[in-house]
């Protein structure tokens, strides 16, 4: 990104409630804005657990002779009136300890120029497969979602039946589905016995303290017919090849016999005449200076 | 009709090196393959990736033990029938991975099986280049190798679109079809219409083939040469996309990495061997200071810290490594005489196996040594250190310091109904390399 234009420098803070440990973590993020008043920066801060956490913006040294008439924090179209100030940042503290909590929460600095910085406070992301996972009938698939930087507190997987989605329970369907939770970070769920019906769209839903998640795998069933078509070309290829590497053997081979056996002819022919005429030509053979 | 002491026209050689660059494409190509299938299971057998990866190493480990078998039946045979049942045991045996039900059914068909056709195919091909080229013979074997090097360049992208097309086992598939072109390789692999042996005096050492070459103390010393070489060798193929990251590349610069690699391989291939070509050059001391440059190659790999500066050196190692290649298989006829070639090139097979485990498998010596350290750098300097010493074995073979001239009385295209060594006692007529 070039830099064109002013810059705000926004900072997060997070301190975890937890009775146990404290630690404190302090994060600082420096944005740079591309240019325009009314185009706003935006981060994405995921919490796995409820935390307290302080979001704050700041005025990069370059601008902080620019006069502030106003610096507004809302969520959505709500105002938060509690704002930490300094010179030159605009702070709010929050304690997220329930979906509610989360959001967009916007900081606008109006001055010469209006800035804006977004914060999206949000569960983490669960990432699923672009591609989808291909698997034969008769065979068995294995769909796996990850959450490696927040620990989910369950998993639950859905199955797409046209536009429902219908959870899927293992303990219903012993020799069908097999979920696995080994690790609480990762989930594996195994579909035996594939039929074309199988395929489709699938979800892993991670539950956390703040909200639920979800990833989107795709499954494709085939039959063995579909690679079998280009299999046969090959082979077809092979055979044909090898054909032609034969045929052209023998026939350079037929050639050769030929072309030897009328050297054999022309060499007698040649012995025959050398024998009649005899004295002659060696008397007709000198050299030529 | 039998015609003695002729040979087909110097032109269909041009088609057995053809031939042979194709089987070298799919044979080293389908291994790469293979690896690539294997790491697209998925845990569908409820196998851990350790258990997995085996399965490629039984594949290595079929296609060098089985070095002598190969040599061994295309002597007596012949390399085209030798050649044209390997191509199908390999195709067979992908074809029997598609159907697999057990991880076991994995290691027998596309480890073993596959790996024993392949072996049927690779020492055989060499032997007919070697037969068609007797005076050229680094050349051809050079350009016969460059295959694997293209076909490998071609799968990097081509596999992965079969995986996301038709899956592991849909992939398998079409893998069998086209390791059944190996006996499109075979077929072109004409025989020569060679004169009998009789006017061949007896070995040396009076036994002849394989146990003779077992006793044979300069060749031990070649073969653990290689052995020594592969166990570091490989290093930088298995380790290196890691390697990349290691140092800060991402998946698409940690691929164009390993492709220029390729590149430089396979051009390091065809260079040396036209380069050993010459009838002056002596195989064993271009072979010689390639593996020393290589050895070094790795030594320095670890300096390259930055992508720019890590692609340098791979471009480096990549061309000095592809130039062992056509000379490991040629120079040893400079220490067993060009009539053994054949046996000696499969007996090597079957020792460097014992290196190819030590430098391949995932969890080998190097990967140990990466857990060790934390990182690749002193698994490089092992593999290094692995290749100069191969490279000091080299340097205490008798025809080494000899200098030799290639068979000076052989013109292309006619064999030699006497195969004699390469080292003569006479004065040289020109100064050494």
């Amino acid at each position: 990104m070039i830099l064109l234009g002013p810059d705000l420098t926004t900072a997060g803070f997070n301190e975890e409630i937890n009775l146990n440990k404290s630690k404190a973590l302090y994060v600082e993020y420096e944005v740079l804005l591309p240019g325009e008043s009314d185009v706003h920066v935006e981060k994405n801060i995921f919490l796995g657990s409820a935390v307290k956490i302080e979001l704050s913006c700041r005025l990069a040294d370059k601008h902080s002779h620019m006069k502030i008439l106003q610096v507004t924090w809302k969520k959505g179209n709500e105002t938060i009136k509690h704002i930490n100030k300094t010179e030159i940042s605009w702070g709010i503290q929050l304690t997220v300890s329930e979906n509610r909590k989360l959001g967009s929460y916007t900081c606008t600095v109006t001055g010469e120029k209006e800035f804006s910085v977004v914060f999206h406070l949000q569960v983490p992301q669960i990432a699923g497969r672009e591609k989808p996972v291909v698997s034969y009938k008769g065979d068995s698939a294995i769909l796996i979602c990850e959450s490696r930087s927040y620990t989910p507190i369950a998993w639950t997987w859905y199955m797409t039946n046209g536009s429902e989605q219908i959870a899927i329970n293992d303990s219903l369907m012993l020799d069908k589905y097999v979920i696995d939770k080994a690790d609480a970070n990762v989930t594996h769920l195994k579909i035996l016995k594939l039929t074309e019906e199988d395929g489709g769209t699938y979800w892993c839903e991670a539950a956390f303290e703040l909200g639920k998640s979800k990833g989107k795998l795709k499954l494709k069933i085939l039959s063995l017919m579909v690679p079998l078509k280009p299999f046969l070309a090959i082979v077809a290829e092979v055979v044909i090849l090898i054909t032609l590497i034969f045929v052209f053997e023998l026939y350079s081979k037929k050639k050769e016999k030929r072309a030897e056996d009328e050297k054999e002819f022309d060499q007698i022919e040649q012995l025959k005449s050398e024998e009649s005429n005899g004295v002659e030509s060696n008397s007709a053979r000198h050299r030529k200076v | 009709a039998f015609m003695a002491g002729v040979s087909p026209s110097p032109r269909w050689g041009w088609a057995v090196v053809g031939g042979a660059f194709l089987q070298a494409g799919l044979v080293f190509g389908g291994l790469r393959a293979l690896g690539l299938c294997l790491g697209a299971l998925g845990g569908s057998f409820g196998a851990q990736a350790g258990a997995v990866a085996w399965v490629g190493s039984a594949a290595i480990a079929s296609l060098q033990l089985g070095g002598p078998l190969g040599s061994a039946l295309s002597t007596r045979y012949g390399a085209r029938p030798v050649v044209m049942a390997g191509g199908f045991l390999a195709g067979m045996g992908f074809l029997l991975g598609a159907f697999a039900t057990r991880l076991s059914h994995l290691y027998l068909s596309v480890g073993l099986l596959a790996g024993l056709g392949w072996a049927l195919v690779f020492t055989p091909s060499l032997g007919a280049v070697s037969r068609y080229f007797p005076t050229r013979r680094a050349m051809a074997t050079g350009l016969a190798m460059a295959g694997a090097s293209v076909v490998g360049l071609a799968l990097g992208p081509l596999i992965p679109l079969l995986l996301d097309a038709y899956g592991w086992r849909g992939s398998l598939l079409l893998l069998a079809a086209l390791s059944f072109n190996l006996m499109v390789a075979g077929a072109l692999l004409r025989p020569l219409d060679v004169p009998i042996e009789s006017p061949r005096p007896p070995p040396p050492r009076g036994q002849a083939g394989l146990r003779g070459l077992l006793h044979h103390g300069p060749f031990l010393r070649y073969a653990l040469a290689f052995v020594l070489v592969d166990a570091g060798y490989y290093v930088p193929h298995v380790h290196g996309p890691a390697r990349a990251q290691e140092v800060g590349c991402d998946e698409q610069r940690a691929g164009l990495v390993m492709a220029v690699t390729a590149v430089a391989d396979g051009v390091g291939r065809v260079v040396a061997g036209l380069l050993a070509a010459r009838p002056t050059a002596s195989l064993l001391r271009h072979l010689f200071a390639w593996s020393v440059l290589t050895g070094l190659a790795l030594l320095l790999l670890p300096l390259g810290t930055s992508f720019g500066g890590l692609t340098a050196l791979a471009l480096a190692y990549g061309f000095c490594a592809g130039a062992i290649v056509p000379l490991q298989f040629t120079g040893v006829a400079e220490v067993v005489g060009a009539g053994r070639l054949l046996h000696a090139i499969g007996l090597m097979q079957m020792f460097e196996s014992v290196g190819s485990l030590l430098g391949i498998p995932q969890c080998s010596l190097s990967g140990w040594l990466r857990d060790l350290t934390g990182d690749f750098k002193v698994s490089f300097l092992a593999a290094g250190a692995f290749l100069l010493a191969g490279s000091l074995l080299i340097l205490t073979l008798p025809s080494f310091f000899r200098t030799s001239q290639s068979d000076g009385s052989s013109i292309e295209g006619v064999l030699d109904p006497v195969p004699k060594g390469l080292e003569l006692s006479s004065v040289p007529l020109s100064p050494p390399n």
